[in-house]
């Protein structure tokens, strides 16, 4: 998996890294992780150009944030035919959005990168300010292709513990939000029937 | 507690039941990291292995050897461009590419025991 995989961005360089970056951020799965580690790597040794993979990188996922923002935006009209229930819970989750989707939209690019695309399309669809989110979406790509290709250059030689450990971790960082936030819940609920 | 749970248990069985799943599944993910980062944090478990994807500037980095070592493995004939994979070098000359890597090997070898006994 690995070898075939370094092999193509070995054989189509930028241009892989760039559509790699884009259609993750819409959802589209593609392992843009280990496309970016193995960038990195032949970078280290002389064969890719380092600057040139994270920009590659940087380009791809900011428009493909842009296209997700777009998307969700182009049908934000689905989000109100929900109903009564679900209306009012996407409403607040609208409001959130609203006043604090930015360190949301940040760390979403990063640190909670499978849930990016999602945002992505919420942000779109429940009209967050362009500007706001572009500004966070730059800065979070940022630090997502940093990490990565960054990762990827300096354990050249490690390819695959880079890739597992790395991947075993942002699934790890899903996973304690989304423990915390229900868990949160959970316990509101069951404080409230005291 | 218990009394918080017995009534989470009653009333938001699905949620409760996702909660648990959810932060096994965190818990496993972390021992991974873990025990993937001392695994390879053992010098022993870290030497890489020659494989057709690599090019010849990639082995020369990650072994850590002088790009020459790796050249003379390749032999006389003109040297690959960037960006050509071991298996692509052997599939132009026309050569196993097991070959190919056995050569390297053996000269990445030579060089590491000339390092060794030299000053």
């Amino acid at each position: 998996m690995t070898g075939t995989l370094a092999d193509l961005v070995n054989q189509y360089g930028l241009s892989l890294i760039l559509a790699a970056t884009f259609l993750s951020c819409l959802a589209v799965p593609v392992p843009t992780s280990l496309i970016m580690i193995s960038a990195g790597a032949f970078s280290a040794g002389d064969d890719l150009n380092l600057w040139a993979c994270a920009a590659a990188a940087l380009v791809g996922a900011v428009l493909g944030d842009q296209a997700g923002y777009a998307l969700g935006r182009r049908f934000s009209g689905l989000l109100d035919r929900a109903g009564d229930r679900t209306a009012r819970t996407i409403d607040r989750a609208r409001a959130f959005t609203q006043r604090r989707g930015g360190p949301g939209v940040f760390l979403s690019r990063w640190l909670f990168s499978p849930l990016g695309p999602y945002v992505n399309y919420f942000a779109g669809g429940s009209g967050m300010a362009w500007a706001q989110f572009s500004v966070w979406s730059v800065l979070g790509e940022m630090v997502w292709v940093a990490v990565y290709v960054g990762a990827g250059y300096l354990f050249a030689d490690q390819l695959e513990a880079v890739a597992s450990i790395l991947s075993n971790l942002s699934g790890a960082a899903v996973g304690l939000l989304l423990s915390a936030a229900l868990g949160t819940w959970l316990w509101r609920h069951s404080a409230r029937s005291n | 507690m218990i009394r918080r749970l017995a009534h989470l248990w009653h009333h938001h069985r699905a949620a409760t039941l996702a909660f648990g799943l959810i932060a096994a599944l965190t818990l496993v993910l972390l021992i991974r990291a873990a025990l993937f980062t001392l695994y390879w944090s053992d010098p022993a478990h870290r030497d890489p292995k020659l494989q057709g994807w690599m090019t010849p500037r990639y082995v020369a980095h990650a072994w850590q050897v002088p790009p020459e070592v790796v050249r003379a493995a390749l032999g006389d004939a003109p040297l690959p461009g960037p960006r050509q994979s071991l298996d692509a070098i052997a599939q132009d000359r026309g050569v196993d590419p097991a070959a190919l890597i056995a050569a390297i090997e053996a000269s990445l070898d030579a060089h590491r025991a000339a390092g060794r006994s030299g000053p």
